[in-house]
């Protein structure tokens, strides 16, 4: 796993995020345990329960169809939204800066 | 598709493909055969018989990326020479499969960002239908033999380099010796003496001329590369007879592959290995291998240089009227066609004839970037226009080879239409980028919005044609997609504890002239780096002398006064 990736602070909180086997498309983590195209619907947890959720998870990516599963630190965001606190991880969860048509939000 | 290829002796499709090697039926059931192959591995990674470690290997192999948002599509497009029927083909996939868009990048390759691993099979049936696919655009094998956008056109021209970019494409395809090797392994190839290619910045280098009896001969570079240790490549022989191109290529790789630093992926590449042995000791050891093959099962026989050729469509020229006229009086009528034909057109062999080319670079526009349509239009144009063949540049342009002088204003104005007219070939908007932070998963910053902020700001043309050329190049990171290093200005995107930032390199050139920049300073963010080019721009103008391009005043000058502009401006 990249460094940039796993960039977590001990106190922090994080979503859990992948990519969908199918389709590729970056999916994000939400409570009910269902996967989101939106990180806005996902929910953090705080990086102190990241790891073990993650090893749980990371062992199911088959039946889940999903590919690198991983957990990124967010952040509160002005407007009350969570954001990562990477550049990397906010275009992945925003999209493309460069086609904002294809954003997800 | 192998080297049996060449030895087939069978007869060549009626209707042959300008300026690329018309496939037959072993190449196209090669293909049929693999893609059934991929087939078979996509459906038990679904079915989960296959693991994630052990699938990514096959979808490597036929050019399956899986990014930041989605798998990416890597076609190959061989020496840069595509057919109409090619370009429709891609545009489909475009359409069909992706979001609208194909991108070009700097290795002649056309990446598609928004595949899915689904519908990758039905992609690579739409490319074998054309002739074309995706293998070998991964991995630790010879990839995609890159060749002049002008080749089989340019005035400058010694020799076409084509034919023989396509026998090393044949030996190289599938070579079982050569397929794992240390690390990845990247030809170019060129007939002109004024490199195109950038030759120098390759694994393998080569420049081809006229030798004795009418045959070729090569200068051969080796060990030149960019990413992480840039090195220019050495020249190892310059007169390599044609007849043994293969022998001494396989010779280099042999040396390369038995040497090659397998433990360690960043001193894995030949640059390394050249610099490790030394120049003369790497070329005693190959010449040591190349004295001990067996020369003579890869001699390159004239008869078998001329049977590839025969299975080339040549354009057949016409004669040339009055076409140098017409296009006088057309550049006369029309400032801004004047305009254009100054900065994007290329002197031709042919009487009558010229190449143009496509600037792939609208005023704040992704660079390489062509949507579905507009590669239609680019197939349509080579069919009316240019014997339907087109080719794609490593400064992620397009070209149509062939044109009638008498001709060129009516596809200019079909061009701009499109938005695909935009007069700025060398110059500063002409900016090459890799896709950066905003697909690649390897990246550290943006490219592209950086790009397109300096080609809005420069927009207008007077003030580019004042600058002159002044090649800027940007990657998102170390590996040097962008091809930063090779730039008058280079752009680097790095990662300052997660938040992206930018270093400005200076010098370098991916020409005859090849340099590596240097890099100026620290790293700043991305407005200020545009600012900072601004202001080096600024500085340029105020010190060249006469006819002085960018990199020649920076080259006389010196870093220190354009360091200050950068990091204590006035
Ligand atoms: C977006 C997906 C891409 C990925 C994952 C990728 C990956 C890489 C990596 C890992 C390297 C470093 C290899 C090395 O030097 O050891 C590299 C180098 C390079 N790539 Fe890419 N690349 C991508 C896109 C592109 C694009 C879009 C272009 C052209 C615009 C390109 C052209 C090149 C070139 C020319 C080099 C320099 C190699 C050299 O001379 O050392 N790549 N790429
Ligand atoms: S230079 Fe880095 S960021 Fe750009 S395409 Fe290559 S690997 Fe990706």
């Amino acid at each position: 796993m990249d460094i940039r990736s796993n960039r977590r602070d001990a106190d922090g909180q994080s979503v859990i995020t992948a990519n969908r086997l199918l389709d590729g498309i970056t999916v994000w983590r939400a409570a009910d345990g269902s996967w989101k195209e939106r990180i806005t619907e996902s929910t953090p947890v705080s990086n102190t329960e990241v790891e073990g959720l993650l090893s749980s998870l990371q062992g199911k990516a088959q039946e889940l169809g999903l590919v690198g599963i991983y957990g990124v630190q967010v952040q509160d965001s002005p407007d009350g939204r969570i954001v990562p606190v990477t550049s990397r991880e906010r275009i992945r969860a925003f999209g493309p800066s460069v086609h904002p048509e294809f954003s997800p939000l | 598709m192998s080297t049996e290829t060449m030895t087939r002796a069978e007869a060549a499709p009626a209707v042959l493909p300008v300026g690329r090697y018309g496939y037959d039926q072993v190449d196209r059931t090669f293909l049929r055969e693999r893609i059934e192959q991929f087939r078979d591995q996509v459906n038990r990674r679904i079915a989960g018989d296959l693991t994630e470690e052990e699938f990514k290997p096959l979808r490597l192999m036929n050019g399956l990326y899986l990014q930041l948002h989605a798998y990416m599509l890597r076609v190959a497009v061989p020496y840069g020479t595509l057919g109409s029927k090619q370009v429709r083909a891609l545009a489909r996939i475009a359409r069909e499969f992706d979001k609208g868009y194909g991108h070009f990048t700097t290795r002649q390759n056309i990446q598609f960002n928004w595949i899915k691993l689904e519908d990758t099979v039905a992609a690579l049936e739409v490319l074998a239908e054309a002739d074309m696919h995706a293998i070998q655009t991964s991995g630790n094998c010879i990839r995609n033999i890159t060749s002049d956008e002008f080749a089989g056109a340019a005035k400058d021209e010694l020799l076409d380099p084509r034919v023989h970019a396509e026998i090393l494409r044949q030996w190289s395809t599938l070579h079982p010796e050569f397929t794992f090797l240390p690390r990845k392994f990247k030809f170019a190839i060129s007939g002109s003496p004024h490199d195109r290619v950038v030759a120098r910045f390759h694994d393998i280098g080569l420049i081809a001329r006229p030798g004795p009896h009418g045959r070729p001969v090569f200068e051969v570079f080796v060990g030149g590369g960019l990413g992480r240790t840039p090195l220019v490549g050495v020249s190892l022989r310059d007169d390599l007879p044609e007849e043994d191109l293969l022998a001494y290529m396989e010779a280099i790789l042999r040396v390369y592959n038995a040497h090659g630093r397998r433990d360690n992926i960043y001193k894995a590449r030949i640059k390394i290995l050249v610099q490790a042995l030394g120049t003369d000791e790497f070329r005693r050891q190959v010449e040591e291998e190349f004295a001990a093959m067996d020369r003579a099962r890869y001699r390159i026989e004239p008869a078998l240089v001329e049977a590839i050729k025969a299975r080339f469509g040549a354009p057949d020229f016409a004669p040339e009227g009055n076409a140098a006229a017409v296009l006088a009086e057309d550049r006369r009528r029309d400032v801004r066609f004047d305009a254009w034909v100054r900065t994007n057109t290329h002197e031709h062999k042919a009487p009558g004839y010229i190449s143009l080319v496509v600037s792939l670079k609208p005023a704040g526009g992704i660079p390489g970037d062509a949507t579905a349509e507009q590669l239609d239009l680019l197939a349509d144009l080579a069919d009316e226009f240019s014997f339907g063949e087109l080719r794609v540049t490593h400064l992620q342009n397009v070209v149509l080879g062939h044109v009638r002088q008498d001709q060129l204003h009516t596809v200019w104005q079909r061009l701009s239409q499109a938005g695909l007219g935009t007069a700025n070939v060398n110059f500063i908007t002409d900016i090459v980028a890799c896709p950066g932070l905003d697909y690649c998963a390897l990246a550290n910053a943006r490219s592209i919005p950086i790009a397109q902020k300096l080609s809005s700001r420069f927009a207008d043309l007077e003030l580019q044609r004042e600058i002159g050329d002044l090649r800027i190049n940007i990657s998102g990171c170390i590996n040097a997609c962008g091809h930063h290093h090779a730039a008058h200005l280079g752009i680097l995107g790095v990662d300052k504890r997660g938040q992206e930032a930018f270093q400005i390199t200076l010098g370098g050139s991916g020409e005859e002239d090849a340099s590596i920049g240097q890099i100026l300073g620290p790293a700043m963010a991305e407005d200020e780096t545009v600012d900072a080019v601004a202001r080096l721009i600024d500085l340029y103008l105020v010190r060249r002398e006469n006819g002085e391009r960018f990199l020649d005043t920076y080259r006389r000058v010196g870093t220190a006064a354009f360091k200050d502009v950068v990091y204590a401006p006035a």
